[in-house]
Parts: C-alpha cells; structure tokens; sequence
C-alpha cells in the first residue's frame, strides 16, 4: 500500500495555499463582474470576454504541437462549423494529429 | 433557462455527460500526474487532496514538478498563482451564469470550475444553471482523481498521451467550442485580437502568459469597438426581489431580460 495517509504540515499547507488562491481568483473574478454594470461597454466586453480566454487557451497549445496543431486546429474548426457537432469535430482534429505524428512522425 | 433551482440533478448530470468527451484525457492525464507525484516525493493522499482542493491540471502539474523533500512553498504557489490568473477572467465570464443567484450558490459553485467543464457550460445555446457547471466539475474531478490514483499505483507504463493525440483532444474541444460561442460580427475584431495577442505571447514569454497577453488584447479591443448599447430594449439585468418581498434565494426572472427580447440569440 502506498503511502496514503501520509501527510506532512509543510505539504498540507502548501497544498492549502495553492488552493485558496485558486479558489480566491474564481470566486473573486465573479464577485468583481458582478459589481460591474449590465449593460454598457463593460457587459459588452464581458459577453466577448468567454471567447477571447477561449482563444488564448488553445491557440498556443495548438501552435506548441508545431506544423500538425495547426493543420489539426484548423480541421477541428472546419469539421465543427461544417457538422456542429462537437465530437465529430474533436475526432476529425485528434484523428489528424494522430495520424501526422505516426506517419510523419510531426 | 429563465429560472429554476439552483442545481437540480438533471442539470448536474447534463453537465456531467456534456464533459465524458473529456475523459480519456483527463484520466491519462491525471494518471501522468500521478507518476510524476511517486517520482517527486508526494504521498497519494497528499496528491489527492490537492487534486480535490486546487483541482486545476496546468498548475498542479508544475507544482508537482516543482515538490521537493523540502517543499519550496512559496515558488508552488507563487507559480500557481501565475498560471491560474486566468480564473480570474473565466470567473468574471460566468456572470450570466449566476444571474439573481445568492452569494452561497456562487461560493459553492466556483470551486469545481476547470477550463474544460467552463468551456463546455459557455458554449451552451441557452444559459445553464450553475448545477450544470458543477456536474461537470464533480465528473471531471472524479475522473481526474480516479487517474491520480491509477498512475500512482502503477508508477510508470502508462501510455504516452502523445501518440494518441490525447494532448491535442483539449486543444480541439476548446477550438470547437469556441464556434459554438460565435454571437454575431462584433466578436470578430475582439477573437481576432485575442488570437494575434496569444500567438505574440506565446513565442515571446514563457508559460501561460499568453493566455493573458491574448484574453487581455481581446478584452481592450472589445471595449474599443463598442458601439453603444443601440438597442433601447436593453434594461438593467438586475433583479428586483425587494419589492415584492421573495427571499433572496428565489430567482426571479426579469421581464426586461434582453435574453427574452427580440434580440435574443443574435
């Protein structure tokens, strides 16, 4: 058995800090949009705002897997606006990628 | 949705079954964070209670990384709390999610918000409850736990997530989803602006910061291409439950909701 219900102070805390400032920045970027107004400028950077983090979360990721992210990304967004169906779409840019790295190893 | 409880068990299953496309990789993926944990020292539980309290991949995988026999505390969490800022925005996106919902609702419901289980409540054609958000979380956690556990068990001989493309299945659940989030043109400039800052961002600076660097173009730009709010249906979205005396924890929806007005699903 491993060791599972060893735990050290110093991990627990440590483990407890992350937390509380994981938890802080999800609740505290809530309660913050909350105070903003609804409607004006700020809701309509707030209905952009989804999008926008989206965007940044995975075109990077897409572009760190070189050459075959790009080509798969695009295929992913190509099957998902042809289909609009999120697995066809997720199975069409996995397929891609898997099969660029098996044949050209990509 | 107009109104209803707060997390009823169809929206929580909904939400959970919206993220099973999800769990190959997140099980392989936990289940390398539970390999890397054996080799840094870690015990399962201490994993465990990290994967439940902190329950965010990127950074427990660089503060598992990062675990020494003598913890350097405050790097961990210093860097964690780099690389989770953008919860900070994915928080702020999930107003119209908590729309009229009492403060223990939003304290219960944030702490089960991944990018996946966010991304996947975001790109709903019609605004879910928050117990569609949580399903999600509570699935992914339970998978994401389940594969901590696996990997540190077997400490070693899981695949490589790589040769089956499991890395890619995010990156491609996350560009699909983002279709679903189109609105209409003025998400063009914005979307643009977040693509060209995050790929600035990301052969510039190290880490996540272009997640920052692109959500923060995006934001700057939307706020620039405003127009005014030219439609006069457009009221306040607050809710008004003083006047006739509901408590706050019944959601009461306002008829001036633009969601119910003509402009709704622009």
């Amino acid at each position: 058995m491993p060791d599972f219900t060893s735990f050290t102070p110093e991990a627990v805390l440590t483990i407890l800090g992350m937390a509380v400032v994981t938890y802080g920045m999800r609740l505290g970027g809530l309660l913050m949009a909350d105070r903003l107004p609804q409607t004006g400028r700020w809701a309509h950077v707030l209905e952009r705002l989804p999008g926008a983090v989206l965007i940044s979360v995975w075109v990077p990721s897409a572009l760190s897997a070189g050459l075959i992210g790009i080509v798969g990304a695009t295929a992913t967004l190509l099957a998902m606006i042809m289909t609009r169906n999120l697995f066809a779409a997720m199975i069409a840019g996995m397929g891609l990628v898997a099969a660029g790295r098996y044949f050209f190893g990509a | 949705m107009s109104s209803g409880p707060h997390f009823s068990a169809e929206a929580i299953r909904r939400g959970a079954i919206a993220c099973l496309p999800l769990l190959p990789s997140t099980f392989i993926f936990g289940a390398v964070l539970g390999v890397l944990a054996t080799q840094r020292g870690l015990g399962l539980g201490e994993l465990l209670f990290m994967s439940l309290t902190v329950f965010a991949g990127s950074a427990q995988f660089v503060s598992v990384d990062l675990w020494r026999e003598t913890i350097p505390a405050l790097t961990i969490i210093v860097a964690t709390l780099i690389i989770n800022l953008r919860y900070v925005l994915i928080g702020a996106s999930l107003r119209p999610v908590f729309r009229g919902r009492p403060l223990w609702v939003k304290i219960c419901a944030m702490h089960m918000v991944a990018d996946e289980n966010w991304a996947m409540t975001m790109a709903q054609k019609e605004t879910p409850i928050p117990g569609f958000l949580l399903g999600g979380g509570m699935f992914l956690g339970v998978v994401w736990g389940s594969g901590n556990t696996i990997g540190y068990l077997l400490a070693g001989g899981i695949p490589d997530p790589n040769v089956y493309a499991l890395d890619f299945a995010f990156t491609a659940i996350f560009a699909a989803l983002t279709i679903g989030m189109w609105k209409g043109r003025e998400d063009l400039l914005p979307w643009v602006a977040a693509a060209i800052g995050a790929i600035i961002g990301h052969y510039l600076l190290p880490g996540t910061w272009s997640i920052l660097i692109g959500a923060g173009a995006g934001v700057v730009v939307s706020a620039l291409t405003w127009k005014g709010d030219n439609d006069t249906s457009a009221q306040p979205e607050i809710v008004t439950s003083s006047a006739t005396g509901v408590s706050g924890d019944d959601y009461v929806p306002n008829p001036d909701d633009p969601r119910f007005s003509s402009r709704a699903g622009e």
